[in-house]
């Protein structure tokens, strides 16, 4: 290791970490693990799904191309265990977004900045899952019930809000790597302002740190990615 | 007594086993249903009673508006309860529909706990993930557990004969019999209790 280190200076090391951090991997690893720890659907990314599944078909080509060619079977199997653990990358984060979709299909469709999240299969598929369990609610239950208890949406006619939706829970706690620098922040999630220097209790997070935080007030920072979730 | 009925559904719910159906309580569910009636039934000729007694309905505070209120609290109450059951068995069905429905029929012991329109929904929600999973040309419903190693053993639990042909081979597979297949063939099979993984 250390013989190994002498050879390369920390520049050297410091542009490498960042050239594998960047990877299209090292980023569906992110968004995968990102979306599996944040309560709510977060934005679809679309190119690198799209980067993630050219990939994908060209490593199956390449070890095709190698079971053909009769080459050394240890080779293809380690491409093999390479493409298979980008797939499930891939899959398990496409499924853990349609899981939210099922969970939350009421909530996301009103909401215009989820709807907008959601790439437009999701999106189909979310109009599919409520027209479903609409339906289904509907011939169970709503028709059976007196005239204006019939919503799906409202408990009955005189609630002024969807008080029959379930939404995700954004005031849990999250595990968060600090990806970039970020500027002081305040544990409940208020800006920077002129009573700045009144409080004392803000705090700044460097590369590498983690923390456990509500996840409400630090939405703006996954998304801007200068924390991850873990 | 007011909910209780419900609260019997509901807790009969709970009750079950994580991620098991028991039969559609249908004999209950229709009961509570009854009840939302009566609860609409008492509330309208309560309110009709303060009409006539030429009060208006939204400001009077007497005793009918009380009653009203409550019968009206019980009804919604009821319907939470009703639509809770309903809803949390779908969320079992729409998980049978991952794993199972996509591929094939429900095993009878599980589709005769379904009432008609679960049955439905059963149906419709698989084609749903079957049309998300088309446009996209990529299964989402296999490789449900991180893959440690690309091929992994397995045995055979139910006769399958040599009809099966796998991605690349076939094989007799047998009842008893084990394999070394690749973990994305063997999946579904194992997903529907044909086959077991072999671990150690």
């Amino acid at each position: 290791m250390a013989s190994g280190a002498g050879d390369w200076s920390a520049e050297q090391i410091d542009d490498y970490e960042t050239l594998i951090s960047t990877t299209d991997v090292e980023l569906l690893k992110r968004a995968w693990r990102n979306e599996k720890a944040s309560p709510e659907i977060l934005p679809f990314e679309e190119a690198l799904v799209k980067r993630a599944k050219e990939q994908i078909q060209l490593m199956e080509e390449t070890v095709d191309d190698f079971a053909e060619s009769g080459h050394d079977p240890l080779i293809a199997s380690l491409y093999q265990m390479d493409l298979d653990r980008a797939q499930f990358l891939l899959r398990s984060y496409l499924r853990v977004r349609l899981q939210k979709i099922e969970k939350f299909m009421f909530h996301i469709w009103k909401m215009d900045t989820y709807r907008n999240r959601l790439s437009i299969e999701e999106e189909k598929f979310t109009e599919r899952c409520i027209r479903d369990i609409g339906k289904h609610l509907e011939e169970t239950v709503l028709s059976k019930l007196p005239d204006n208890y019939q919503s799906v949406l409202k408990q009955s006619i005189i609630s002024e809000e969807d008080d029959m939706v379930p939404e995700p829970q954004l005031d849990t706690f999250i595990v968060a790597k600090c990806e970039r620098a970020t500027r002081p922040l305040y544990l409940d999630g208020s800006r920077q302002s002129a009573s700045f220097d009144s409080r004392n209790d803000h705090f700044q997070m460097v590369p590498g740190d983690l923390c456990i935080l509500r996840y409400r007030p630090f939405q703006e920072e996954l998304m801007s990615g200068n924390i991850s979730l873990v | 007594m007011h909910g209780r009925k419900a609260y019997e559904l509901v807790k009969e719910f709970a009750d079950g086993e994580k991620g098991h159906l028991k039969i559609f309580n249908n004999e209950l569910f229709e009961r509570v249903i009854e009840e939302c009636n009566e609860h609409h039934n008492a509330l309208q000729s309560l309110i009709r009673k303060m009409q006539e007694e030429g009060l208006e309905v939204q400001t009077a505070r007497n005793a009918e508006h009380y009653g009203a209120l409550i019968h009206h609290l019980s009804l919604i109450r009821n319907k939470r309860c009703l639509m809770a059951y309903v809803y949390n068995r779908a969320e079992i069905i729409r998980e049978l529909a991952w794993k199972v429905g996509l591929l094939h029929e429900l095993p009878g012991e599980i589709q005769e706990k379904f009432s008609d329109s679960e049955e439905q929904y059963f149906k419709d929600h698989s084609k749903s993930l079957k049309s998300y999973m088309s446009q996209l040309s990529l299964d989402v419903n296999v490789d449900m557990v991180p893959p440690k190693d690309p091929y992994i053993k397995v045995r055979v639990l139910e006769d399958l004969g040599s009809g099966i042909i796998l991605s690349d081979k076939s094989a007799n597979f047998a009842r008893h019999s084990m394999h070394f297949l690749k973990r994305t063939d063997a999946e579904q099979y194992i997903a529907r209790g044909l086959m077991e993984e072999l671990t150690g």
